[in-house]
């Protein structure tokens, strides 16, 4: 009986939570979390790539990098990037092709889950070995099942350490001292 | 294992109520201020045409029923709706039903118009603005669409894709004010 007790009233506590989530998702913009990366070392004159994570919440999806349809809102990532440090380029993940349930005829090619973006980053040999900073904006538009929500900007940022490479390493370690002559 | 049927149907009933009550809270769930409109007068609202040359007023349509549809070319759910939009339009405009499309696209409004073109669509559209969108409450989510009596009172107001007769069932309801009959 006290056993009863207990799981109904357990029950009527899950239902009432989950009263509240739902009105907290419905209508609510998702929000993608961002990730960042640990500090990724990269010599000065070279390529380096950083690796970004996202998370959609569940029943959310947003457009991929490409999507099919040209009237649709492509994620991309913008990045400024500090003096003397180029971003090289950006790889994103290919979408998915699915069909959702208010078109189960026509595919979308979108992200869902977790995607990672790769941003290339060069920093030029002049740059000054240090820690730089690099901002950006995650350009999205999100939809679940029934709605579509409007495009929003998540900012982001990265650390660089721009290290000296190994041959300049080498070049200032002269092989020989003229003394020795 | 004996099993109590009364927790059985305790459980049971708790998760169809949580089914039911998630699945309507997210497919007609609306901000709160936006059910402060039913009953009351459709805010007003002036916007240009897509093409710039007119100006698109609620209270042109006086003494019709309207369904004012929020919508934007990237919302795929949106683009359901329009091809039924059209029908409608065709099958209850004699009674006096008026569709009237606000886009809330940042585009150039010739995409819009581009993108109206290819869907066939029937009625007119007209470039929108957050502030009317706030005046209805706010629009969080696309689509969203209000219905709007002869009398220019709101029926009733829907957010996300429903279904074709749902949509229907709302413009009976708004057809059936009892208002002056619109003079075509």
């Amino acid at each position: 009986m006290k056993a009863r007790r207990i799981i109904a009233a357990f029950a009527i506590i899950a239902a009432f939570s989950f009263a509240a989530w739902s009105q907290n998702f419905a209508g609510h913009q998702p929000t993608i979390v961002y990730h960042p990366p640990e500090i990724t070392s990269i010599s000065r004159g070279h390529l380096g790539g950083v690796v970004l994570q996202f998370r959609i919440p569940g029943g959310f999806h947003i457009n991929s990098n490409q999507p099919k349809q040209d009237y649709l809102k492509k994620t991309e990532l913008k990045l400024d990037a500090p003096t003397d440090i180029a971003i090289a380029g950006v790889t994103y993940p290919a979408g998915e092709d699915r069909s959702f349930p208010f078109d189960p005829n026509e595919k979308l090619n979108v992200y869902t889950g977790d995607f990672a973006v790769k941003v290339l980053v060069r920093p030029l040999r002049t740059v000054m070995p240090a820690k730089y900073a690099v901002h950006g904006m995650l350009k999205y538009q999100a939809c679940d099942n029934a709605a579509c929500y409007p495009p929003k900007q998540l900012p982001i940022s990265f650390e660089i350490k721009v290290v000296k490479a190994a041959s300049e390493t080498r070049h200032r370690n002269p092989a020989q001292s003229p003394n020795i002559h | 294992m004996k099993r109590d049927p009364v927790i059985l149907i305790v459980v049971a009933v708790v998760i169809s109520l949580m089914l039911v009550f998630g699945i309507q809270k997210t497919r007609h769930s609306r901000p709160n201020s936006a059910s402060a409109l039913q009953g009351k007068p459709a805010p007003d609202f002036s916007l240009a045409s897509l093409d710039g040359k007119a100006t698109l007023k609620l209270s042109d349509f006086k003494g019709k029923a309207v369904l004012l549809n929020f919508w934007a070319t990237w919302c795929e759910p949106c683009k359901i709706e329009m091809p039924w939009f059209v029908e409608l339009q065709k099958q209850y405009g004699p009674q006096g039903l008026q569709v009237l499309g606000v886009a809330m696209d940042d585009t150039d409004p010739k995409d819009i118009s581009e993108f109206a073109h290819k869907m066939g669509v029937n009625y007119p559209i007209a470039v929108g603005k957050e502030a009317v969108g706030d005046q209805y409450g706010g629009i969080p989510y696309l689509p969203s669409t209000f219905y709007i009596d002869r009398d220019g009172k709101v029926v009733d107001r829907v957010y996300g894709l429903v279904s074709r007769s749902e949509i229907e069932d709302d413009i009976k309801k708004a057809l059936s004010s009892t208002g002056q009959v619109a003079q075509n």
